[in-house]
């Protein structure tokens, strides 16, 4: 399986460590129902047999986040996003966030 | 008591000359080096000033610039790495986060990596046959061209790896840590060429 990377172009797997479901959000710990919110985060996995979002990490490259959509069934590859505009375009454009290239 | 010392060193001192017909190995030592971040949306107004103060831009993603007065390699999104020879002609010594710092103010971090990082020259018509035992990338001309840079690894160790030249001639730059693995795995790689000449 090879990853096209939006900094490094196509790179070999054993570029990337893996972290898990891309689809999940960190719930407010501050909300009323945040301990069944965070069970959710944690615990609860669509586990879908087709496209699905992933958190990858470039690690011996560029450092970068990576969104990568992945047909479980196949092991195509649908997309590869930095997952910080991933998040940028969830959030909105939130100030903690730095550009991403010049 | 006998006072103690510190007595500097080089990351690839401990390490042999590795001597193969059709490859030179040039440990690059006495540089002084310093990581530029840019802060968000700054990296634009930074690139200009970085061009203004030394006649080179911040380079694209994947690539390396020089000048007479520094080299610019990119080392990740909004990250570059400057790379200088530390003694100056009048036995000045220059230090490029000191130089970079207040250059840069407000517009990017600036940390100084000189004893951070191990970087080692591979050239020959041997070097693109011996790093394609370890790094995973295409090295050759065709799809990594001179002033192309890439973070890759050679066996495990993550490198940033450059094509300063056709002859070929790659720089790398490592953790300084990584050296002697690095070099370990060198001499492995380059084992079977020690008593042939290259054709």
């Amino acid at each position: 399986m090879r990853l096209a990377c939006p900094c490094c172009g196509e790179r070999s797997l054993d570029e990337f460590t893996f972290l898990g479901d891309a689809s999940v959000t960190r719930p407010d710990p501050s909300a009323d129902d945040a301990a069944g919110a965070f069970h959710a985060y944690a615990y609860l996995r669509r586990n879908a047999a087709g496209p699905s979002d992933e958190l990858w990490f470039h690690n011996t490259g560029c450092h970068a986040w990576l969104v990568v959509t992945r047909d479980t069934r196949t092991h195509e590859i649908l997309g590869v996003r930095l997952a910080q505009d991933v998040a940028l375009a969830r959030t909105g454009n939130r100030k903690d966030v730095r550009e991403t290239s010049a | 008591m006998p006072e103690a010392m510190l007595i500097e060193t080089t990351p690839f001192a401990r390490n042999k000359p590795i001597a193969v017909p059709g490859l030179v190995v040039a440990y690059r030592d006495g540089v002084t080096v310093a990581s530029i971040a840019a802060y968000r949306e700054k990296a634009v107004a930074l690139s200009d000033l970085i061009e203004a103060t030394y006649g080179v831009a911040l380079p694209a993603p994947g690539r390396r610039v020089s000048s007479n007065a520094i080299t610019l390699q990119w080392s990740g999104p909004g990250q570059w790495l400057a790379i200088a020879e530390r003694g100056q002609r009048g036995g000045a010594v220059r230090d490029l986060e000191a130089e970079l710092k207040p250059i840069v103010a407000g517009l990017a971090a600036v940390v100084d990596q000189s004893d951070a990082r191990g970087i080692v020259a591979i050239s020959g018509t041997r070097a693109l046959n011996v790093l394609a035992k370890g790094v995973p990338i295409d090295l050759h001309e065709r799809a990594f061209a001179t002033g192309d840079v890439a973070n890759t690894h050679a066996s495990h160790i993550a490198i940033t790896i450059a094509r300063l030249d056709d002859t070929p001639t790659f720089e790398l730059t490592m953790y300084r840590s990584y050296a002697t693995s690095f070099t370990d795995w060198l001499r492995s790689a380059t084992a079977e060429f020690v008593h042939t000449q290259p054709r």
